[in-house]
């Protein structure tokens, strides 16, 4: 029997022979350096609700009870979202002695400002039902608004103070419930500042069926905001600089991408200094133009109307598209100005000032849309005002400057001196979303050359780095050192 | 102290005209000149000082009117006359004037090696020598037709003994004074008095927006005086009155000096070079648009180069399948690597390095360098260059230029290349990382003909039209010429080949003179009757492009005839090729060539004909210019639609490219050698189960018995050389025919191939070894004693005695286990075949690293047939070794008995003649 089998060892022998010089000496092929597709989640297959939900429901709240018959935890994790919360958690802000929230509820923003005294026009993006003044009841889990996040057939929308607008076929949309889409998501993101692509400058509407071009993730890779944004237990990763204050749970591209993806060093060797989105988010308002600058200040006059250029009711603006952003060092967080917080008028007020400059080692150059306006502030007391504009005795119904900002700062309880003026404000949003095709990420001259968009001594060096040399990395807390 | 006595009197003068200006004219020319002054001046050099314009007096030329003079103004400071005498830009040839015909290209009609001299296609006419044939191109002429590309100075504002043009006597007769009027024919005296000469033009490279069209203009006009200072037209300094030019008083500084600034005071930048060199493009905002083979721009339409950060898919350019190209134009010019970077000042201590050949081995670094202050008083403007000598200018430069690899490590960027070092010895950088030209370039420049403007009918190549007939740039692939480096190698290069059609006359020959090809062609603006009668194809009465062309013995006839009533001797035409290298327009790796197949494969890139001549005049022939660096080692043969095509010969080159390159017969022999055994072993195998058949139970199975015949060692030598053998052999057949074998990769497969080779040699060794120890390597060596009588005993066995179940003549034993035949095959094998298969592989696979070893045996173009027709020789005996294996007593005795040791043998001749060992 031994004997029978012996030429089998002798082949494996021979064949090792042969086969293990070839698995050593034949070059390995170098690792692939980024393999983004591997960290993209698994989608779920998700259940035909269509059985389950016959309906008919007369009320947003009356779906959200059935859905909570079968998912009776998903409405408490909700309510532990900021999606329902509009709050961060306190946060210890320089210049403030007691530790503050920021978030929608409670900030000042140079769009439409505030939501205080203006609940019922601007919850209509808030994920529940019903919020129409300062008595909402965050603790009520029939109010959890799923629809929003998990409609699937589009139809369905949301109006004042976050109810279902008349005509929604309620039961037809709670059947359709499914993953959140794109077009899910951008009902409220697409639409911030009070319409489409008005605030961010890389988020509108065109990016619910985007084409490669436009964002190469949603467009070329059809991807989903939440393959991104991976979300569990409904908390979504992401963060948002106008309503955070840290970067915890922020999504970033080295989730999926590797931390030196190019085959060119030379290109590896800018992540120290530079942010991805600044070779590949070359532009912003590439979707749709977005909202440059807001004047309040001529708000209710009586003069011709456009969307884009004058309104009665909000003043005028400049919207722009394709614009080149303005490069700034950031780390992720930025300042944030408080209500009530006073400041110099004479000077455009930032109302959240970026952190990081040349010497922090976290910083990366990152680019902004910057949103400049002028809004109403107390001339006496210098500070910011929140005006009501929506709803009655509003300014968007009476054009009433005092009384808009008497109402308002008697819902923020803030002291209004009856002395009001419009002072410059400027805003930082990070640009992050339509990410462009590498064929048209920026060329070493965009930056490099004497026309090129970086101004270097603006950013703290002497001169363009390519010729007086990059910062020198420096450990976390040292100063960081440009050798010439 | 010299400039002194010449600067007060300007500096006195300007006062008081701006002081005058002040009182007279108010405010307004301060206004302008604040004006003027906030214009973007970022690339200025920061430390020039202002400065005086300063007339060939040394005179302001506010005061004077006169046009600027460089050498004077710039002379103030920096030494121009050095200047001028270090620049090949300026001298173009003229310090190496030679009596016509002597020169590198072989021309009889060429008299430099530089633009002042030597004939270019392109422009057609001939530098005419002093008392030589009839007046073509006197200098002043030359200046007009090609100082366009000519940066001043030199040629334009001295004789050829180095006497100032103005110096000289006026004389009709002499070509430095004298010029053919292009509308009478005539020759006429030129007055260099009048129209002044052309400094050395030190604005069109140092300031920001050289105005070179007005410049240009300027020097057709034969205004050389104020050729200059039409460049200073879009500063605002000087602005134009008609045909003449006047300063602007109020875009001088009120004590009469012009701001550094506003003129834009800079190093080069890649624009500036490109005003003369090419299309250079540095505006990233608007998008490279190319004029189809323009003449006027010129490396551009010599090669196809166009320099500039854009991505291809950016461009203006209607280039087909442009959206994918999102590589830039050229990586360099992204990079921000400017032309000076490279071409720099061999004297600028920055670049400075001294030559490998000048310095001590025990230094990397000599420190020691010109001061920047003398350096900035005296510039060398020689400037750094690739050994191009098809501008020969200044020999001793070439190749003083940076390289590829003095800046990028080869070494570690290419480590994923089996024989890197060979590629690299054989190939130029640029081969690969220029695949394409993503451009059109000049094809044939046909000077036998002549459109309506006088000018030539050219043929781009890398065009094409749309299914709709929309003209598209395709692009072209460029050829590859093996081409002349300083240090002796010739790599192969990628170039553009240019072929020139023109009639010549004469003895000495020299080109035609345009005024009598206009009068073969022409009367008075339009084409003459009889021209039309023969030219006109369609027969519409006009002559279209297309139908410009000699394409009969009676067109050539016609205008050789008419060419001769002009007063031409014996008119012929003359065609010829000439070769302008590539090397801008470089790609990074990811568009570089990694294929490969696209050279190691039966279409390889390194063999593929190029197309020269759109078509050719009946009785024409085209040749090689001489002079240039490449190596025309191809034929230039007839292509199938009437042209002519390139057919590169890289024997020549002794190049033996891997899975493209056979010797037909070597192949034929062996494969008839390999099919020959195995129709053989068909008819014998045949043979053998008739005879079995037939004698099916008449003869009896012969008794045998198990006899140890191979030991563990015997056996692991022989199968681990029998998998080698089969293994190099598929490998070997793999890269010998890549195409048949499209699914294997071209790379894998010869690493594969050396790993198994160096384990057949280290088998092989050690087998030896044993072999030699054990003693058993007598088994192998055929006994001279009766050897033929056992021989033919054997032979006559296999023809006959095996049909008859005759027993062997020679027992297999374990002492002596092969039989004479065997003995006499493997001695061969073994003495022959496998040292030589495993020699000339060893020197293949040495020619990376010894190349001079296997160029002792001839080099690659012939180890590589020998290696391949000994492994058919190889294939064909391990067919036949595996047949006779089953010779034994029963067919498969012999091979049980090499895998597992003990075979069966017949019994009873053990006892009778084996048991020797």
């Amino acid at each position: 029997m031994r004997r029978r089998y012996v030429w089998i060892l002798g082949l494996a022998v021979t064949l090792a022979l042969i086969l293990i010089p070839i698995a050593i000496l034949f070059p390995k092929a170098d690792p692939p350096r980024d393999n983004p597709t591997a960290a993209l989640p698994v989608r779920k297959p998700a259940t035909d609700h269509q059985p389950l939900l016959p309906g008919p429901y007369a009320s947003g709240e009356e779906v959200t009870r059935v859905c909570l018959d079968c998912h009776a935890e998903e409405a408490d994790e909700v309510m532990q979202s900021v999606h329902w919360t509009w709050e961060s958690k306190p946060y210890q802000i320089p210049g403030h002695d007691e530790p503050v929230t920021i978030g929608k509820k409670n900030s000042l923003n140079n769009f439409c400002i505030g939501i205080q005294s203006n609940w019922a026009g601007c919850t209509s993006c808030h994920a529940g039902y019903g919020w129409e003044d300062a008595d909402f009841d965050f603790g009520d889990s029939e109010k959890v608004d799923c629809l929003v996040c998990h409609d699937n057939t589009g139809t369905y929308l949301k109006g004042d103070a976050g109810l279902p607008v008349e005509g929604v076929d309620l039961a037809y949309v709670a059947q359709s419930v499914s993953w959140p889409t794109r077009e899910n998501c951008g009902s409220c993101h697409f639409a911030g500042g009070g319409g489409n692509a008005v605030k961010h400058g890389d988020l509108d509407q065109h990016l619910i069926y985007p084409t490669e071009d436009l964002d190469v993730h949603m467009g070329g890779q059809d991807m989903l905001c939440t393959d991104c944004h991976q979300t569990e237990d409904h908390q979504v990763r992401g963060r948002a600089i106008s309503v955070s204050f840290d970067q915890e749970n922020q999504a970033l591209c080295t989730d999926c991408h590797s931390q030196a993806p190019h085959e060119d060093d030379r290109i590896n060797t800018h992540l120290a200094s530079v942010a991805c989105q600044t070779c590949h988010v070359p532009a912003g308002g590439t979707g749709d133009p977005t909202k440059m600058t807001w004047d309040w200040s001529t708000a209710g006059q009586d003069r011709p109307e456009d969307e884009h250029e004058y309104l009665k009711i909000k003043g005028s603006f400049f919207y722009e598209g394709d614009f080149t952003p303005e490069y700034f060092w950031y780390n992720g967080i930025s300042d944030r100005y408080i209500l009530g917080d006073t400041f110099d008028p004479s000077q455009p007020l930032n109302m959240n000032p970026l952190a990081g400059d040349i010497d922090d080692p976290d910083a990366r150059i990152f680019p902004f849309k910057v949103h400049r306006a002028k809004q109403p502030y107390d001339t006496v007391y210098n500070y910011l005002l929140q005006p009501k504009t929506f709803g009655e005795g509003g300014f968007w119904t009476e054009f009433d400057w005092d009384q808009a900002l008497r109402l308002g700062s008697e819902a923020v309880g803030l002291p209004y001196s009856g002395e009001y003026g419009f002072a410059a404000t400027e805003m930082y949003w990070p640009l992050t979303h339509t990410v462009a095709p590498a064929g048209q990420a920026l060329l070493c001259a965009d930056c490099h050359s004497p026309d090129g968009r970086l101004d270097w001594q603006a950013l703290g060096y002497p001169g363009d780095p390519m010729e007086w040399g990059v910062r020198s990395p420096a450990a976390p807390g040292e100063t960081a050192q440009v050798t010439p | 102290m010299i400039f002194r006595g010449r600067l007060l009197h300007p500096v006195f003068g300007v006062l008081v005209f701006a002081g005058l200006l002040l009182l007279v004219g108010g405010f307004q020319a301060l206004d302008a000149a604040a004006a003027l002054a906030v214009k973007p001046t970022q690339q200025a050099s920061p430390l020039h000082p202002d400065l005086f314009l300063l007339d060939e007096d040394g005179v302001n030329v506010l005061e004077s009117g006169k046009p600027v003079s460089t050498m004077q103004t710039c002379g103030t400071c920096h030494d121009t006359e050095f200047i001028a005498r270090h620049s090949g830009h300026s001298q173009a040839g003229l310090d190496t004037l030679a009596p016509a015909g002597e020169t590198s290209t072989g021309r009889p009609w060429d008299s430099s090696e530089g633009i002042f001299g030597k004939w270019d296609p392109m422009v057609y006419r001939v530098l005419s020598e002093s008392g030589g044939a009839e007046l073509d191109l006197g200098t002043a002429g030359w200046i007009q037709t090609v100082g366009a590309r000519h940066v001043g100075g030199g040629p334009a504002a001295v004789s050829r003994d180095g006497t100032p043009l103005k110096d000289l006597p006026v004389r009709a007769d002499d070509p430095e004074t004298s010029w053919l009027d292009p509308e009478s024919g005539q020759v006429r005296a030129w007055d260099w008095d009048q129209s002044g000469v052309v400094e050395m033009n030190c604005f069109l490279c140092h300031i920001a927006e050289p105005d070179n069209a007005t410049r240009i203009e300027a020097l057709q006009q034969g205004a050389f005086g104020w050729a200059n200072t039409a460049t200073l037209l879009a500063t605002g300094l000087v602005e134009r009155r008609g045909d003449s030019y006047q300063w602007n008083a109020s875009a001088f500084s009120p004590d009469g000096t012009v701001p550094a600034g506003q003129l834009g005071i800079q190093d080069p930048v890649n624009e500036n070079c490109g005003a003369c060199h090419g299309l250079v493009h540095d505006q990233g905002d608007d998008p490279i648009v190319a004029i189809s083979c323009d003449p006027s721009v010129r490396r551009t339409v010599t090669t196809g180069q166009i320099i500039g950060p854009e991505r291809l898919s950016d461009s203006g350019m209607n280039l087909v399948g442009k959206e994918d190209l999102i590589r830039p134009w050229d990586v360099h010019a992204e990079r921000r690597v400017e032309c000076t970077d490279c071409h720099y000042s061999l004297n600028n201590p920055v670049y400075f390095q001294e030559a490998e050949s000048a310095r001590p081995e025990h230094l990397t670094f000599d420190p020691r360098r010109l001061e920047l202050g003398e350096y900035l008083v005296q510039p060398l403007h020689d400037l750094a260059r690739g050994p191009s000598l098809t501008d020969a200018v200044t020999p001793e430069q070439a190749g003083s230029m940076r390289r590829c690899d003095s800046c990028h490590s080869v070494e570690s960027t290419h480590d994923w290349l089996p024989y890197k070092d060979r590629h690299l010895a054989a190939l130029s950088c640029e081969t690969c990382h220029v695949p394409d030209m993503y451009s059109n370039a000049a094809r044939q420049v046909d000077w036998t003909v002549l459109r309506p403007d006088s000018f030539a009918r050219g043929t781009c190549r890398g065009t094409g039209t749309t299914v709709g007939g929309q003209p598209v740039i395709t692009g072209f692939q460029p050829a590859w010429m093996p081409r002349q480096e300083p240090d002796g190698t010739a790599p192969l290069t990628p170039h553009n080949l240019v072929t020139t059609w023109f009639w010549v006359a004469g003895d000495p020959a020299q080109p035609v003179r345009l005024t009598e090809l206009e009068a073969a062609w022409f009367e008075g603006d339009e084409y003459a009757p009889e021209v039309i009668a023969a030219m006109d194809v369609n027969g519409d009465g006009e002559l279209a492009e297309e139908e410009l062309q000699l394409d009969t013995p009676e067109k050539v006839e016609l205008i050789a005839s008419r060419l001769t009533a002009a007063g031409v001797e014996a008119p012929r035409i003359l065609g010829e090729i000439q070769p302008y290298s590539i090397h801008h327009t470089i790609a990074t790796d990811e568009w570089a060539i990694q294929d490969c197949q696209v050279c190691h494969g039966d279409q390889s890139r390194v063999t593929q004909s190029f197309d020269l001549a759109a078509y050719v005049p009946p009785g024409a022939e085209a040749a090689f210019v001489g002079g240039s660096t490449a190596i025309a080692s191809g034929e230039i043969v007839a292509s199938a639609d009437g042209g002519l095509v390139y057919r590169p010969d890289i024997g020549s080159q002794q190049l033996y490219i891997l899975g493209h390159n056979r010797v037909e017969w070597v192949d034929w022999l062996g494969g008839m050698l390999f099919v020959g055994v195995l129709i053989g072993i068909v008819i014998h195998g045949g043979l053998r189960v008739l005879s079995a058949m037939r004698q099916r139970g008449a003869a009896h199975e012969p008794a045998t018995e198990p006899v140890r015949m191979y030991g563990v060692y015997e056996r692991l030598w022989h199968w681990l050389q029998t998998f080698t053998i089969v293994a190099l052999l598929f490998t070997g057949l793999v890269i010998h025919r890549p195409d048949v074998f499209g699914m294997f990769s071209f790379r894998g497969v010869v690493l594969v191939h050396n790993i198994l080779a160096a384990i057949l040699v280290v088998n092989a060794g050690l087998s030896l070894f044993y072999h030699v120890t054990s003693g058993e390597i007598r088994q192998f060596i055929p006994r001279p004693v009766g050897f033929f009588d056992q021989a033919i005993l054997q032979a006559k066995y296999y023809l006959k005695g095996i049909f008859h179940s005759e027993p062997h003549p020679f027992e297999k034993t374990p002492g002596k286990k092969l039989n004479p035949l065997q003995q006499v095959t493997y001695f061969g094998i073994l003495n022959v075949l496998l040292p030589l298969m495993i020699l000339t592989g060893i020197l293949m696979w040495g020619a990376e690293r010894w190349p001079q070893f296997s160029a002792l045996i001839g080099g690659l173009t012939v180890l590589g047939p020998v290696h391949s027709g000994v492994a058919w020789m190889l294939a064909a005996f391990i067919v036949g070794h595996v047949y006779l294996t089953t010779t034994g007593p029963k067919p498969l005795s012999s091979l049980q008995g090499m895998m597992f040791g003990t075979e069966e043998v017949e019994k009873g001749h053990l006892e009778t003649q084996g048991g020797e060992a």
